[in-house]
């Protein structure tokens, strides 16, 4: 079980990677709707495993990445992108995330990529 | 102009519909891309209460996209995207919830446009935030948008409710996408100058069959060899490719063509080729053997 900050700016899709995580035993235990709120939250719960939406208000989830990991190197950041954003997931890959989830996605897939990312 | 017009309503609907085709699975019908001027009302037909998300293009190109749908199809396709299969009070107002999952629909359908457009025009184009609101009257729809001199419709039905994507389209993109689709032409046109491949001939239908090692190569790296045997877990290797650099197609160590990297549906990687290497520069082996390079390139 996992300790999850989950960040997407949609509300509808926070709420189905946080119902996917519980569904698979983790615990969601913060919510950031843009890159700027994911970084304070990230370093107030220090969380096992952070899920990151890419295309966000203020600042987006490449910015949030290299905060979090410039914060913390160790940090599990695990991308969730939409079809077509290949070039940022790459980007994304290249800046330290443990892997990336493509939208819209299976629960399963959302497990087994925070599975990976905490390997 | 308006064959480039067409073409991006067309690569851009085709787009739209998989997207909600993976949302609202049986349940998505697509019509006809219907091309327009700025004198046309894009929104004609379109009876308010509606859901509008509102997607612009941030980089590369100016634009946008409006996706229009009604209360009872934002419910339906809402419901679809939570995984049941009518929602919980067709007859009520629209919760935030339910509002959220058609802006994210809407997020979705418009990354996978702009990939779409971005390979036409051979650079990265990048979406904004969806701007989504439920809008009481025709009039605040059309307060959104600024008008543009070209739009291209078409018109979806998910679950029998109809709705609508609207591309507004300046004439600059339109030039550029016109440019990009000469410029694909002529290389089709070249293309079908070089020579074929040396299995054209008696034994080709035999050779046809035979398998090939295909594999891509995203960049190369050369490392001293202190530091090579040094590498651990967690190293890092910078490598001599930029993200947005073509990656290499090998077939049984020579260079064979160069492309995209891209993400096939099924959430694997996969490469578009961009462009087929000259015959002299393809004689070129990638390594000895009839394996991928084993000391400095990376699989």
């Amino acid at each position: 079980m996992a300790r999850v900050l989950v960040v997407d700016d949609a509300a509808f899709m926070r709420k189905m990677v946080s119902d996917a995580l519980a569904g698979g035993g983790h615990e969601v235990v913060g919510e950031a709707s843009n890159g700027v709120e994911a970084y304070d939250r990230f370093q107030e719960l220090r969380p096992d495993v952070t899920t990151l939406d890419i295309t966000m208000p203020e600042k987006d989830g490449l910015a949030a990445l290299k905060d979090i990991l410039s914060f913390d190197p160790t940090a599990k950041v695990v991308m969730c992108s939409a079809l077509g954003q290949e070039a940022k997931v790459l980007e994304a890959i290249k800046g330290g995330a443990k892997d990336f989830v493509v939208k819209p996605f299976q629960a399963d897939r959302v497990l087994d990529a925070v599975s990976k990312a905490l390997a | 102009m308006s064959a480039a017009l067409r073409q991006l309503g067309e690569s851009t609907a085709e787009a739209v519909a998989g997207v909600l085709g993976a949302l609202a699975p049986g349940e998505v019908e697509r019509g006809a891309v219907t091309v327009a001027g700025a004198d046309t009302d894009p929104l004609a037909g379109i009876r308010a209460p509606v859901v509008v998300a509102s997607v612009s293009y941030v980089d590369g190109v100016t634009g946008g996209n409006l996706f229009v749908i009604g209360i009872a199809g934002a419910k339906r396709l809402a419901a679809s995207m939570m995984g049941l299969s009518e929602p919980e009070d067709i007859e009520g107002e629209l919760s935030e919830l339910e509002l959220s999952a058609v802006s994210e629909a809407a997020n979705q359908m418009m990354a996978v446009a702009a990939g779409a457009t971005s390979k036409v025009l051979g650079e990265e184009v990048e979406i904004g935030v969806p701007q989504t609101q439920l809008l009481a009257s025709v009039e605040e729809v059309e307060a959104l948008y600024e008008k543009t001199p070209h739009q291209a419709h078409v018109a979806f039905t998910i679950f029998g409710e109809s709705c609508r994507l609207v591309q507004l389209v300046p004439n600059a993109f339109v030039v550029r996408m016109g440019r990009a689709f000469d410029q694909q032409a002529g290389a089709l046109l070249v293309d079908h100058d070089v020579p074929g491949p040396a299995v054209d001939g008696g034994g080709g239908d035999v050779l046809r069959g035979v398998s090939l090692r295909v594999w891509a190569e995203l960049g190369r790296a050369t490392l001293p060899v202190g530091r090579a045997v040094g590498l651990a877990s967690g190293s890092i290797v910078e490598l001599d490719r930029a993200v947005d650099d073509p990656v290499d197609l090998f077939v049984n160590g020579r260079r064979f063509a160069s492309g995209r990297l891209m993400l096939a549906d099924d959430g694997e990687w996969a490469v578009q080729i961009d462009e087929i290497a000259d015959p002299a520069d393809a004689s070129a082996p990638a390594s000895a053997s009839a394996g991928p390079p084993i000391q400095e390139g990376v699989r």
